[in-house]
């Protein structure tokens, strides 16, 4: 069964199970005794009154039962409300820790972020996963073994009196939560496998309605438009539709077995607890307490129903492993020390049967240099940067800074290399914060001063919260060339010598751009640049120019010089600036 | 608790009718099971041997059955509502999306969009579910009950009343409590429960920060805190499902006791204690459920909300006054006080549009230009139709009046070439075919050659079978702007093309690669043409130059740089000190 299957390798479930055993095991007593409480409330409820109904001498014969009614029926709310809170207080606790661990599994894994790209919002997709594991202890876990303990003592409680009746009726426990659930799942299983195929397809198909918007109301394809989801829309309800009957007819079979479950009890009491008036006492009590398990039980099924999406949260949580990083011994070197970046004869492929992406690359950045990479998109440029970070590593060549292979000084990295990429990652904090990031030993006082150097004093001195301004989900409370500022603040706190710039202003217009540019260049004067754009906008800042194209580099020199020997880049630095060309 | 909208959706007045019946039908059902329960336990209380209980038996046993296969069918009645109800509003939104869509999306955003006609969706076909079941329940069942609880004894029939409105202000002063608790810890809250994804988010740049490992202990940190402010808010949340719960099973044991005295004192018999005792958590029953799923019920009611609102939002009347139309080298586009004003101007990124006087005509190329912000898009949108101007606007197309541009006719002759194309998931030559779906296979190549698309295709396993868009294969900025062009030289019926800044996202050899085929694409064409590159300019007959919604200058390039205007310093800024 796949069930076994999933958790045959696991690592993500089973070994936190043992953690926080206490309260764990405190969880489940707890939710025992509220269908305890439950049920209790009712047997003694009903064997008092069948008891005053003998209409006894004393009031104090029925006051023992009177006592344990109001107890059980205090206690039932009370167990639940603690059951509740304690339930969840384990689940998120191993959240946390679920959490932590996944953090540290994908920090170990930096190549992990380069396929990002290809699966779209994996990391929304993993945390949602451990989302999905709080519901699966919550709905799916607790329930159906509150309900398995339940069955089990009551069963054996029943054994105590008459063994072979208790043996019939764990049957038919075992018929209602045991084996009816596990049909269930099995016959439901492929259907929500459909569904959910199904429905990421509508999620496609609308999202093409409503993002290709412009383009259908042009083309005037109106009956296109409405029929594009419809096919998909239709068979998703009709698969809907079938489990739906199917869950009703269950539940319905499920009551019916239960019915059958309450009959076998009157039947029983009505023969073996009516052999005198202190016995017969019981036979409602009995009865009614039995009764209130049917909300105990038939929930079992409904739980089992939900675990083909576990499934899916388990083992895409499964599929993401710590990685060995394989890092030669680590070697430190003085930012102040460094001296230029060598790339020799650089071969790169991201897996043996893809093209090669990087094909013999050679290149020397002596310190203090401003080197602008371009070439079309897909070319490999942050490839390249990757490699000189030492993300990557390249199948063959060599990459030095001084005379270090950069694996050696990975460790400390970040005294080397800053980086600032096109859409730098603000945190959902204050501005203040956000910038610190660079450097945390920093006084206030200078991630101020960096701020103002990045042209931004202004800006913030006018916004109602200053420098503790919320920068709002994924910045968005900045614009993005006030963005790509904040960001370039925190590279100037962390002030290592080598700066890598990946398109920091594509998508931004031109006077931005400029202006963006500029405070680049002004503040980072001192500092070595590499610098990844799509165009030549810019390009008087930089010492060296390099056109990656096809494998192989193009074109490369001062800007100055090339503008005058080379009739491409001419040709492309006019068009570039709308400069009137004598051709 | 309801929304009144809700009655007006078809189907629903027949629903609650219909549901009354079975809910009504239920409640006696329910009479009846406790009744003969009731019945049997008496007798073998009074120890009779078992035939005299094999009676009531039965008819408790039917009665339970009946009971659950009533509930089966009520819950069908009610699922097939919610499905086909939530369908309806789901094609209603789809209808509002392709009469409004364009303007919508430039005031709600796309993400709303999505997000109500696929989730919203099975929010609301949820809350259907819930809520016309438990409405019913909630009103017809206890009063049954009750009625009958009040003939077998008066006193019990009492304190069951009494504990009803007791439960209402317990619950009502609770949720308050908790709901004010919640608010005040909200901000925080959601900045807590999302740091963990943000976290996920940023790792990349922690790590260039080289601060990815030490940030471990603070995942752990804020997580631990979160819960911690969870588990307080969660305290005071659930104490009103617990008031209810405790006021429940405290009614039923003060009950119970009542029962037991008034059978001593020999008031009262076993018969209608028992059956009262019995009928107690019935009549508490459809309470319970009523607080249970609040949450579900409370998401699917926003969600519907949220829906009605789109649902409302004003149609664009009057598109189709203008007769069919060949636009050619003599037509005439004139447009006299063309204003538009966004609904919430900080919202937008483009400003509000206020022209004087514009006209085009023939097939010239139009350039617009302008810095970011300034009018270029919303001018190019109302032109195309997407967005509605003030009716105050004087628009005439070869000397013809319309009201706007959202006319079938005008709207036939235009391709439209945006910044980021979308491509549809289907093939490539779907996506090449999009305004002429039947266009045949050779004219879907020729139009592909066109634009420098053949070796790319070559390239390709499935060639023009390839699958792109969501889910397909990923495609470059520029062979996605090639796309486009194969799909406008494929569209030669329509003769005006409007590009929105169509290669600001390409590097420089990309562009530069493009040009010829675009440029072949003008020919025979009205083209207008915003955009931040400069270039562009020479291939333009004239050129609009737009600064806060308001056209500052227009005329040929010759006449506009030929003196230090709008244009000149637009340029100057644009390009920056030269090498």
């Amino acid at each position: 069964m796949n069930f076994f299957k999933t958790f045959k390798h696991d690592t993500w479930v089973k070994p936190y199970v043992k953690q926080y055993k206490g309260l764990l095991i405190s969880v489940l007593i707890l939710g025992f005794l509220t269908v305890f409480s439950a049920t209790a409330l009712m047997f003694t409820a009903g064997y008092t009154i069948d008891k005053a109904a003998t209409h006894p001498y004393n009031i104090l014969l029925i006051y023992v039962p009177i006592i344990l009614t109001r107890g059980f029926g205090i206690g039932r709310p009370v167990f639940k409300y603690i059951e509740r809170l304690r339930s969840h207080n384990w689940v998120l606790k191993i959240t946390s820790d679920l959490r932590t661990r996944l953090y540290k599994t994908l920090e170990s894994d930096a190549s992990f972020f380069n396929e990002r790209h290809k699966t779209g919002d994996i990391m929304g997709l993993l945390s949602e996963d451990i989302n999905h594991l709080q519901d699966l202890y919550l709905r799916t876990v607790f329930p159906t073994v509150i309900a398995y303990i339940v069955a089990i003592i009551g069963s054996l409680a029943l054994g105590v009196f008459n063994p072979s009746f208790g043996f019939f009726v764990l049957l038919l426990c075992v018929i209602e939560i045991v084996i009816v659930p596990l049909v269930s799942v099995s016959i439901e299983s492929a259907r929500r496998e459909r569904q959910k195929a199904l429905k990421s397809d509508l999620y496609t198909k609308l999202t093409d309605n409503v993002l290709g918007v412009d383009d259908w109301v042009i083309s005037g394809r109106e009956k296109d438009f409405k029929d594009l989801s419809a096919k998909t829309i239709s068979e998703l309800d009709s698969s809907k539709n079938k489990s739906k009957a199917f869950r009703r007819y269950r539940d319905f079979i499920l009551q019916v077995l239960f019915t059958g479950i309450v009959v076998v009890f009157i039947i029983f009491t009505n023969l073996k607890m009516t052999n005198g008036q202190e016995q017969a006492n019981f036979v409602a009590a009995l009865v009614l307490a039995v009764l209130q398990l049917s909300d105990t039980f038939v929930p079992v099924s409904q739980g089992f129903e939900e675990w083909p999406q576990y499934r899916d949260s388990i083992e895409r949580l499964n599929t993401v492993k710590p990685v060995d990083q394989n890092l030669p011994e680590q070697v430190e070197l003085a930012p102040e020390d460094f001296n230029g970046i060598e790339l020799n004869h650089v071969n790169f492929e991201y897996a043996s049967d893809s093209p090669i992406l990087i094909k013999d690359f050679s290149q020397k950045i002596t310190k203090g240099e401003k080197l602008a990479l371009l070439g079309p998109s897909g070319i490999g440029k942050t490839t390249i940067l990757q490699l000189i970070l030492g993300d990557l590593v390249p199948q063959s060549g060599e990459i030095k800074v001084n005379d270090l292979n950069v694996q050696q000084i990975q460790e400390k990295r970040e005294t080397i290399f800053s980086v600032l990429n096109q859409n730098p990652f603000l945190f959902n904090t204050t501005v203040m914060n956000n910038v610190r990031l660079g450097n945390e030993d920093k006084s206030d006082a200078e991630v101020k001063q960096a701020l103002a150097r990045v042209g931004l004093k202004d800006l913030i001195d006018s916004l109602p919260d200053k420098y503790n301004t919320l920068v709002g989900e994924n910045g968005s409370r900045f614009s993005g060339g006030e963005q790509e500022r904040i960001a370039l603040a925190r590279i100037l706190l962390q002030d290592a010598p080598v700066v890598l710039l990946d398109e920091p202003t594509v998508g931004l217009d031109p006077i931005t751009e400029n202006d963006l540019l500029e405070t680049f260049f002004d503040v980072l004067q001192d500092k070595t640049i590499i610098w990844v754009t799509h165009h030549l906008q810019g390009v008087k800042h930089v010492d060296h120019v390099v056109f990656v194209n096809d494998e192989k580099i193009e074109m490369q020199g001062d800007p100055r010089d090339l503008y005058k020997t080379n009739a491409h880049f001419k040709e492309l630095y006019e068009m570039d600036q709308g400069l009137t060309s004598e051709s | 608790m309801i929304d009144k909208r809700l009655f007006r959706l078809p189907g629903t007045k027949k629903l609650l009718l219909m549901l009354a019946g079975l809910t009504f039908l239920q409640a006696f059902v329910i009479l009846f099971q406790g009744k003969y329960l009731a019945e049997a336990l008496v007798n073998s209380w009074k120890m009779k041997p078992l035939q005299t209980i094999i009676l009531p038996m039965t008819l408790f046993a039917a009665a339970f059955i009946v009971r659950h296969f009533i509930n089966l069918i009520n819950t069908k009645v009610v699922e097939s509502y919610a499905s086909n109800t939530s369908e309806e509003i789901r094609s209603m939104l789809l209808d509002k999306l392709y009469n409004s869509g364009p303007q919508m999306i430039s005031e709600r955003g796309t993400g709303n969009l999505v997000t109500a006609s696929l989730d919203g969706i099975d929010l609301v076909e949820n809350y259907f579910k819930l809520i016309f079941t438990k409405m019913m329940n909630m009103s017809i069942i206890p009063p049954v009950l009750l009625i009958y609880i009040y003939f077998q004894d008066v006193a019990s029939g009492i304190t069951l009343t009494i504990i009803v409105p007791l439960v209402i202000l317990f619950m009502i002063l609770l949720g308050y409590a908790a709901q004010s608790k919640a608010d005040e810890q909200y901000a925080q809250y959601t900045v807590l429960s999302n740091h963990f994804l943000d976290a996920l988010r940023g790792l990349p740049t922690l790590k260039m920060l080289g601060l990815s490992k030490r940030y471990v202990k603070n995942i752990y940190t804020v997580s631990d805190e979160y819960r911690r402010r969870t588990m307080n808010t969660l305290r005071i949340a659930i104490l009103s499902t617990f008031a209810l719960d405790w006021l429940t099973t405290l009614g039923i044991a003060i009950l119970a006791v009542f029962l037991g005295f008034s059978l001593i004192n020999g008031t009262m018999i076993l018969f209608p204690a028992l059956v009262t005792l019995i009928l107690a958590p019935e009549y508490f029953l459809p309470l319970r459920d009523f607080s249970s799923d609040y949450h579900a019920t409370l998401d699917g009611k926003n969600a519907l909300t949220n829906i009605f609102s789109i649902l409302e939002h004003k149609d664009t009347k009057n598109t189709d006054e203008l007769e069919p139309l060949q636009w050619d080298e003599n037509s005439n586009l004139e447009v006299n006080n063309l204003q538009f004003n966004y609904d919430d101007e900080d919202k937008n990124v483009d400003a509000s549009l206020d022209v004087d006087h514009l006209k085009l005509s023939g097939y010239h190329n139009i350039g617009v230009i302008g810095k970011s912000g300034s009018g270029k898009s919303t001018l190019i949108r109302v032109i195309g139709g997407f967005l509605t101007p003030e009716e105050s606007s004087d628009i005439k197309i070869n000397g013809k009046e319309i009201p706007h541009f959202t006319q079938r006719n005008w709207q036939k002759e235009l391709t439209f070439l945006p910044q980021s194309p979308y491509l549809f998931s289907g093939t490539l030559a779907d996506n090449i075919a999009f305004y002429r779906p039947e266009a045949s296979q050779e004219e879907v190549k020729a139009a592909a050659n066109k634009a420098g698309l053949k070796d790319f295709i070559d390239t390709l396993k499935d060639g023009y079978k390839t699958m792109i868009g969501e889910g397909g294969r990923g495609i470059s900025g520029g062979q996605q702007q090639r796309i486009m062009i194969a799909r406008a030289f494929l569209a030669d019926d329509r003769h005006i093309l409007i590009f929105d800044e169509p290669t600001a996202h390409l590097d420089i050899e990309t562009e530069y690669a493009l040009k010829k085929p675009m440029e072949q694409l003008f020919k025979d064409h009205l083209v207008i043409f915003a955009t931040h590159r400069l270039h562009w300019i020479k291939e333009m007959d004239y050129v609009i130059v737009m600064d806060d919604g308001l056209i500052a200058e227009q005329g040929t390039p010759e006449e506009l740089s030929s003196h230090q205007g709008a244009y000149s310093d637009l340029i100057e800024n644009m390009r920056g000190d030269q090498l």
